[in-house]
């Protein structure tokens, strides 16, 4: 299997798409042709993109078949006025180019209690969801697909799905006409029916108001807004109980980042919040914890008695952590 | 409430309305009335009239709240005789429910426990459902050698009913299986038993 170098896999463009008058689907596999690392549905590869003398480092939703590892696809929405990453993806980067990725990490991944699975989607938030269905397909559960498209030219990955999965997938605005509703789609379901949603914010606010309204708890409701992910933000420092080293997180990394830069490990899983394997006992704090990740509760977090490494940071004159 | 060192022992809530619900479902069992009069006390009138309450009359320690519970203008009350009854009842309501629903379960361990099996089945979650326990903590016990539930076990060596071996009930509480574990107790030395004692019921 494919291994990471410096936590960045080597990915050679294979194939490029475009599926959309603004999307494009890349399909990478590993530059020697071994088995790229396994991921679940939901989950998402942080691809480190050259523009001029910087590196971005964009997220993008995996979407082809977790039961194939031979190779990765994601697909690419050009954003003009972006941070010029998917700019470069579409104009820069060319079939046969080598890009560098990290591990894919899941921060969406499906219920696995769930009894039956909603999913609504909005444009290019449709690409997690191709994975996630493959999933739940060949496991046999039940699911439904509510995708809304901008017209018929934006409705080719709609349509591929709708090929694939029939009357469970229903398409809106690919003739121009039909709307999506929230509310609808959400009001009478079944006990054990989990919603998931992947779109604009917009989108995504709605869904949980509905579902809310609806009398929806929120262990029920999940959704993934890609502005949150990662973990950026002010700098600041951490004690190792056990060795006593203090560790400077600077603006561009997670704690875990960096404190795995300055020669130690944590243990860790999906490197996104979502599995709690990282989950790292708090001895000292004088400040605040910045909770980002999905696997705490609220009860949890108040307590600011643990924190997830991977992506939550803190605020603080002292932070003491158990590793 | 109930308080022990057994680690795996649930840990239970007090019955409040959950006002994000706008459906509501009450099951109880004998002493566990209480706790639900307390609720229904609690809820406006539009909760009450959304709310089906689930009776069983079967108690160990012989209280009956039905006349109490009839005072309240729920939407649908349904009194059983049995424990086990009410959690076919409670299957029942739960099969027709909808996402919204919220779910209060009270009474002993043994129908806690089997209620939050059925609830578990539908996929409700754990922020969907509040259960207080009320009576007496006697257990439900699983019998590990013939799979045999024993309900009201008080003490700490009986004889299992389903396969007539002695067994010594664990400080082990299964949620999955809603019971303590019953062991042979005397599987060293046939025969020998351990000293018997009172269960903190």
């Amino acid at each position: 299997m494919s291994e990471a170098q410096h936590g960045a896999l080597q990915l050679q463009v294979k194939r490029i798409e475009a599926v959309t008058p603004e999307i494009n689907r890349y399909t990478l596999c590993a530059v020697d042709g071994s088995w790229l690392p396994a991921f679940s549905g939901g989950s998402h590869l942080t691809v480190l993109i050259p523009v001029g003398e910087e590196t971005k480092r964009n997220a993008y939703s995996l979407m082809s078949s977790p039961y194939d590892t031979s190779e990765y696809q994601i697909a690419v929405r050009r954003v003009d006025d972006g941070k010029r990453g998917s700019v470069a993806m579409h104009s820069s980067v060319r079939e046969g180019d080598v890009l560098l990725a990290g591990i894919p990490a899941n921060l969406f991944p499906v219920s696995k209690h769930a009894r039956h699975h909603l999913f609504i989607a909005g444009g290019v938030g449709i690409t997690p969801v191709f994975a996630q269905l493959e999933e739940l397909s060949l496991k046999g559960s039940s699911f439904e697909l509510h995708l809304a498209v901008r017209g018929p030219e934006h409705a080719a990955l709609g349509y591929e799905l709708k090929d694939r999965y029939g009357d469970r997938v229903t398409l809106y605005g690919h003739d121009g006409q039909s709307r999506l509703n929230t509310l609808d789609i959400l009001a009478g379901r079944p006990l054990g029916t989990h919603a998931y949603v992947c779109g604009p914010t917009r989108m995504i606010d709605d869904v949980v108001a509905s579902a809310h309204g609806l009398g929806w708890s929120d262990s029920n409701i999940h959704f993934e807004r890609f502005d949150d992910l990662g973990s950026t933000g002010d700098p600041f420092s951490v004690t190792l109980a056990r060795s006593g080293a203090v560790i400077e997180v600077s603006p561009e990394q997670s704690l875990l980042e960096a404190v795995e830069e300055a020669g130690h490990t944590l243990p860790y899983l999906c490197r996104g919040g979502a599995c709690g394997e990282c989950e790292t006992e708090v001895l000292e704090l004088e400040g605040t914890i910045d909770h980002r990740d999905d696997w705490l509760s609220e009860s949890d977090r108040c307590t600011n008695k643990l924190i997830l490494p991977c992506v939550s940071r803190a605020t603080c004159t002292k932070l003491v952590i158990n590793a | 409430m109930l308080i022990t060192g057994i680690k795996s022992r649930p840990v239970y809530d007090e019955l409040t309305p959950m006002a994000s619900g706008l459906n509501h479902i009450a099951a109880a069992q004998g002493s566990g009335g209480k706790p639900l009069v307390r609720l229904l006390t609690a809820m406006t009138p539009e909760q009450l009239a959304s709310t089906t309450v689930l009776y069983s009359t079967e108690s160990f320690t012989g209280h009956n709240f039905l006349s109490e519970l009839q005072q309240f203008a729920v939407r649908e009350l349904r009194v059983f005789p049995g424990n086990a009854d009410a959690v076919g009842g409670l299957d029942t309501v739960l099969a027709a429910a909808e996402m919204g629903t919220r779910l209060y379960l009270a009474g002993s361990e043994g129908f806690i426990g089997t209620s939050m099996q059925v609830a578990t089945s539908y996929g409700m979650h754990r922020d969907e459902v509040l259960r207080e326990h009320a009576g007496s903590f006697v257990r439900r016990v699983w019998c590990a050698h013939c799979g045999h539930y024993s309900e009201n076990v008080a003490h700490r060596v009986f004889v299992c009913p389903g396969c007539e071996l002695n067994l010594i009930v664990r400080d082990h509480y299964s949620g999955r299986l809603a019971a303590f574990q019953g062991v042979k107790a005397d599987s060293e030395v046939p025969g020998e038993l351990p000293a018997n004692e009172e269960l903190d019921t």
